[in-house]
């Protein structure tokens, strides 16, 4: 493959000198996008063009910026080229395979809820009886072979047994009972989980090929790689890139600060990057003040115990993440849980909470704090904001909505839930999010009133003991955060009262503002700005981009018959499998195709046992093509595995991929 | 009376109309016959047997269909309201604030926080534009700032982009982070590591994982705050031994085995959780005695070398080095990359079944996105630079032992710290002192008469009185003396009212190999003058 040569490694190097020269203009860029929307619409798309054509293509528009292929992998022409070649006009900053080049600018949604409706998801389709009796038969199954075979093991093959049983007076580390479902079950499908990758997590990610000389016990990495097309990264807004706007400004960051910060925030870890992206969070959205945490799972588990203690009661979503629940039962409050998303359940047990007040002593509550999930990334469900506010005006209690796979990925600001519903965020008490998903960053944040905010400061965990974030991962939130926002001009003078972290009441003016820009004075000084980021045009179009594919998948799933569930906004399209050995074929087949495709399976304990689903993560970095070549494989698989069980009204693969603007237009779905 | 029962009689119809269907339907199902059989003979030979069976049945179709969570509704307390009086009640809850605003010391706290603008290190400038020493950022190595590890980081960016946009299990791990855990195994010589995204977590992870509801867990009273949090979490059984006491550890262990051949109850998983340098005083654990305890006892050992890892031993291994004890005796060794290789996030080291273990049981693991690629290999060059620059650790111990020198020296305050501890922790001396509060007098019990703690309270026997406010009040005097001198310290931070013990407030230095003797010395000259200088106005 002669395609490959280019060869990588100078060219990333050197790119690093270039990339402060001048980025195409907005207008400029915008031009171009019109230009090749025209274009596209006159020719259509052609799905699979030879390889001379991209490689040409790539020549004509940025020649080695196109193609990043530094790890020599066995390249997938579509992969790496865009199948239709951009014209002259046509500048795409962007690495192929790392974000796709789609200018065409019908492929483009907002991310809204429509006034006036109801929120509602799928409602959840039951499967055919047939489906739910072999799930269970094959889980009975597995368990009883599991059990023959521990039976057998025990006996002819002790060795293997060993640190199961207790030995030396030493109990056994792993208890025999609690790692059946682990050594029995999960092992047989472990080629589909925890496979190590390499390369940016982006549009396409390159899996480390490994294989299994002992039925998946252990192992063996075979030192070849294989591109994929990246359906699972939690890379919503694309920003999972090693090169463009964000990469340079941390690229100049490392370089200034390092890479660690020494330290907790209160005992001389805190660096003027901190205040800088913490007031800049808080604009962003659309809060008093905000506090950063350097992980996002201990952002719940260290700031919950602030928040809530004896004496209080936390009511939860039952399918709130892990880390709420640890935060929960570190904070000594009460908990209850009301069924998924279900408004009923909730106010009947507010009603019961509040005449009851504690339990024993009947002594009403100090607070009640209701937390909720802002889109379930199991469920692809959003929480149903409206009802809830409704409920918070007459119960009283306090909303914490956890906002980790919504933000940046939800609302045409894309400032999350609150945005999508077009709710004023400070009519929620507290918002959680993390960076690790939209911002292609790590860590998390919580938002909420200055004194709210000053409180978890000092008595939530990670302000005494924790580290603090890294000053290379605080650019990169800045940036994309920037980005997204857009930039404006140093003369404005509200801003200076959120940076300097006074004690002055933020105007009404400010409040005005929201979903406001990124004023020039947050940004660190020496953080290279492009104008792409300046004129918010980048995180404009990424925002619309993830819109159209969400809705494309979502809808184009549910046309081919597939049992989906959640909303058509979610960018997390959870696609029912139900039968647990379906979810082993299914990541393989997905994985072994022509043009692989990288997938999750998810099942027990992380669902319902009988719904076992795989799980799509779109990005912005996909094009209609990629999105196209997802359906069309899940067409056939679904096919094979007798997958389509979902009722409605179903059109060929066909006409859904002609047809897709107006599928993704429709207001509702027939 | 006719009437009626030719008005009964169409019911009656349609009755046995139904059972026929029904009993013509059910002989139609394949084995069904068998099962007829069966019943009927089974009635004639006991009827009692099915009156016994029919009750079990709508038992069972009972069991099945009461939902699955009884809340409170079932229980003895609860109260039956009607709605009028549930909407009453509703309406006049009214709830405490979420946040009350903080006391005045807290804000003066929070303000007092020095920030520094730029990069960290031995000579960080601050908001203020003043450049001071900084004797408390956690920069043991003094790699903060390293050129070589910033290439690195650079050139991992331009191959992976910052965030690692997953969970391990679903495609989170790149190569290099894989590297990076094997790189931290192969540097303390255990079968292998896994590392989490903050260190923090881990250790409130990794206690959880292994110990569950009935394991024992023996710890030290002078564990630090994640530790505790990771045993409030597991929920096992805690026995207390005193601070890095060996006899009162010994004591405790020989209580517990007492109490297991009483009770005869099963062997459970047991395990001594403490740490290598604390946080709370910097002192060091007596490792050899540790491990010889463990073996006696057949104990696992959670270790945290949160604060000893990269600090102490000839290349920065921590204690196993110091003592020279192979690491594989400590069956977890919990250790951060964010304070001793100056990168970020934590890891805990082992044998392969106590890593792979982790991999689907350490809930930060598993429900977290792992690492930035960027900084596993901000952690691996770190370690390769450790490995190969034994000099760091000695500039290290040497600077320690520069500003022990000076520091050990002044009367009003005392150093717990052990004297090869990089962090120095410092606190009112017996003379400056500030009375505690008269607390209403406690009748001291006698009750036991041996000389030990109860081992199943985490109070000490006598735990020292002291006026925490007053004396962080003067600490903190000290510091903002210090920083008027141009020496960044800070008192060391605690959670009032949330650590199991109050811990007693102190100043902590961290030392860092960065920093020059000279300015050693001349930074610990000037937190002594601060000390003399306050404590003294005061006498």
């Amino acid at each position: 493959m002669a395609l490959q040569s280019p060869s990588p490694h100078a060219s990333i190097f050197g790119k690093k000198k270039k990339s402060s020269s001048p980025m195409p203009t907005a207008a400029s860029y915008l031009s171009a996008v019109s230009e090749a929307d025209a274009r596209a619409r006159a020719h259509g798309s052609t799905p699979n063009s030879t390889p001379a054509l991209s490689l040409s293509s790539s020549v004509t528009s940025s020649s080695d910026e196109t193609v990043l292929d530094e790890f020599g992998v066995d390249t997938n022409d579509v992969l790496s080229y865009p199948s239709t070649p951009p014209t002259s006009e046509q500048v795409f900053t962007t690495i192929h395979s790392e974000f796709g080049h789609c200018a065409n600018e019908s492929y483009r949604y907002t991310s809204q809820h429509r006034a006036g409706t109801p929120y509602k998801s799928y409602p959840e389709q039951d499967p055919p009886y047939y489906i739910l009796l072999t799930t269970y038969l094959s889980y009975l199954m597995v368990i009883c072979l599991g059990h023959i075979r521990d039976f057998f093991g025990r006996r002819f093959r002790a060795q293997n047994y060993k640190h199961l049983i207790s030995q030396n007076g030493y109990a056994a580390l792993n208890s025999d009972f609690d790692s059946f479902y682990t050594r029995r079950l999960k092992t047989r499908i472990d080629d589909c989980f925890s496979h190590p990758v390499t390369g940016v997590p982006g549009r396409t990610i390159v899996l480390l090929d490994r294989y299994s000389p002992d039925y998946n016990v252990t192992m063996v990495p075979t030192g070849t790689r294989t591109r994929g097309l990246n359906i699972s990264s939690y890379n919503y807004l694309g920003f999972a890139q090693a090169k463009g706007p964000c990469a340079d400004a941390v690229e100049s960051s490392i370089n200034r600060y390092g890479v660690s910060s020494c330290g907790s925030r209160l005992e001389g870890g805190t660096l003027d990057l901190h205040q800088q992206a913490e007031a800049l969070v808080a604009r962003f959205v659309g809060m008093e003040d905000s506090l950063i945490s350097s992980m996002g799972f201990a952002t719940n588990s260290t700031i919950i115990p602030a928040l809530v203690s004896k004496g209080c009661l936390v009511i939860s979503d039952e399918f709130n993440h892990a880390s709420i629940r640890f935060g929960v039962r570190l904070s000594g409050a009460n908990v209850r849980m009301f069924k998924h998303n279900d408004m009923a359940s909730l106010e009947s047990l507010l009603r019961e909470v509040i005449s009851q007040g504690q339990p024993k002593t009947h002594r009403p509550w100090k607070k009640i704090l209701v937390i909720v999930e802002g889109l379930y990334s199991m469920e692809g469900t959003l929480a149903n904001l409206p009802v809830i506010m409704e409920l918070k005006k007459k119960y009283k209690f306090y909303l914490f909505v956890d906002e980790a796979h919504s933000i940046g990925a939800l609302g045409p600001h894309g400032r999350g839930v609150a945005d999508y519903f077009g709710l004023n965020p400070r009519s929620i008490d507290i918002l959680m999010g993390t960076f690790t998903k939209s911002f292609g960053a790590a860590g998390g944040y919580i938002t909420g009133s200055k004194a709210l905010i000053d409180r978890i400061r000092v008595h939530g965990h990670s302000g005494c003991y924790a580290e603090a974030m890294s000053p290379p991962v605080l650019t990169q939130v800045i940036a994309s955060m920037a980005s997204i926002m857009g930039i404006s001009p140093a003369s404005e003078k509200a801003s200076s009262s959120v940076l300097s972290l006074s004690k002055g009441e933020p105007s009404v003016t400010e409040m005005e503002k929201f979903p406001g820009t990124a004023p020039m004075t947050v940004l660190p000084s020496w953080m290279p700005v492009a104008p792409s980021m300046a004129d918010g045009s980048d995180g404009y179009v990424r925002l619309r981009r993830l819109a159209f594919n969400t809705r494309y998948l979502n809808r184009g799933l549910r046309k081919l018959g597939f049992i989906t569930y959640g909303c058509d906004d979610s960018p997390v399209v959870p696609l029912l499998l139900f039968n647990p050995g379906k979810m082993a074929v299914f990541s393989r087949l997905m994985r072994t195709r022509q043009i692989p495709i990288v997938v999750v399976v998810v099942a027990y304990p992380a669902t319902p046992l009988v719904t076992s689903r795989v799980r799509f993560c779109l990005s912005a970095a996909h094009t209609k093509d990629d999105v196209d070549l997802v359906l069309t494989a899940c067409d056939e698989i679904g096919d094979l595995l007798d997958l389509k069980q979902g009722s409605g009204d179903r059109w060929p693969l066909k006409e859904i991929i002609d047809r897709a603007v107006e599928l993704v237009n429709m207001p509702e779905l027939a | 009376m006719s009437i009626a029962k030719s008005g009964l009689d169409p019911l009656f119809a349609l009755v046995s109309h139904s059972v026929e269907v029904i009993e013509t339907n059910f002989y139609k199902l394949p084995g069904s016959a068998v099962i007829a059989r069966y019943v009927r003979e089974s009635h004639r030979d006991d009827p009692g047997r099915t009156l016994l069976e029919v009750i079990l049945i709508i038992f069972a179709i009972r069991t099945l269909l009461q939902s699955r969570t009884h809340g409170e509704s079932q229980s003895k307390h609860f109260i039956k309201f009607d709605e009028h009086e549930i909407d009453e009640l509703v309406h006049e809850w009214t709830p405490e604030p979420l946040a009350p605003a903080l006391d005045a010391t807290e804000q003066a706290d929070l303000d007092a926080v020095s920030i520094i603008s730029g990069p960290t290190g031995p000579k960080p400038k601050l908001n203020n534009g003043k450049t001071v020493l900084n004797l408390a950022s956690y920069n043991f190595s003094g790699l903060s700032g390293n050129a070589e590890i910033k290439e690195r980081c650079v050139e991992a960016l331009r191959k992976f982009g910052l965030g690692s946009c997953g969970p391990p299990g679903f495609y989170g791990n790149q190569g290099v982070q894989i590297q990076a855990e094997q790189d931290i195994a192969d540097f303390l010589g255990t079968e292998g590591a896994i590392m989490y995204a903050q260190a923090f977590s881990t250790i409130s992870s990794v206690i959880p994982a292994f110990c569950k509801r009935g394991d024992i867990i023996v710890a030290d009273r002078g564990v630090n705050f994640a530790i505790q949090k990771g045993l409030q979490i597991s929920r096992c059984t805690v026995r207390w031994y005193d601070h890095n006491d060996m006899d009162s550890l010994e004591h405790v262990l020989q209580s517990v085995e007492k109490e297991h051949i009483k009770r005869k109850s099963p062997l459970t998983r047991r395990f001594i959780v403490t740490e290598g340098i604390f946080d709370q005083d910097g002192a060091m654990s007596d490792l050899p005695k540790l491990v010889e305890l463990k073996l006696k006892y057949k104990y696992r050992i959670i270790l945290d070398e949160s604060l000893s890892f990269g600090s102490v031993g000839r290349t920065g291994r921590g204690l196993t080095e110091l003592y020279n004890v192979p690491a594989s005796q400590v069956d977890m060794l919990v250790g951060s990359a964010a304070t001793g290789l100056v990168a970020c996030g934590g890891f805990c080291a082992g044998s392969d079944v106590v890593v792979r273990h982790q991999r689907i049981n350490g809930t930060a693991y598993v429900f977290s996105a792992s690492m930035p690629p960027m900084m596993a290999v901000a952690a691996s060059e770190s370690i390769n630079i450790l490995r190969n620059t034994p000099s760091l650790m000695s500039t290290l111990q040497e600077n320690v032992r520069a500003v022990r020198a000076i520091l050990d020296k002044v009367d009003c305050i005392t150093i717990p710290s052990h004297p090869a501890s990089a962090i120095i922790h410092i606190k009112l001396g017996p003379s400056s002192v500030p009375a505690p509060p008269m607390t209403p007098m406690t009748p001291m019990t006698p009750a036991s008469p041996s000389r030990h703690s109860k081992p199943t309270s985490v109070q000490p026997r006598d735990a020292p009185q002291f006026d925490a406010t007053e004396e962080e009040r003067l600490l903190q005097e000290i510091v903002e003396d210090a920083l008027a001198q141009g020496v960044l310290i800070t008192r060391a931070k605690r959670l009032r009212g949330q650590e199991l013990i109050e811990v007693r407030p102190s100043i902590r230095l961290a030392v860092s190999a960065a920093m020059s003797r000279k300015d050693c010395e001349k930074a610990a000259s000037v937190v002594k003058a601060s000390c003399i200088k306050v404590l003294n106005k005061r006498r």
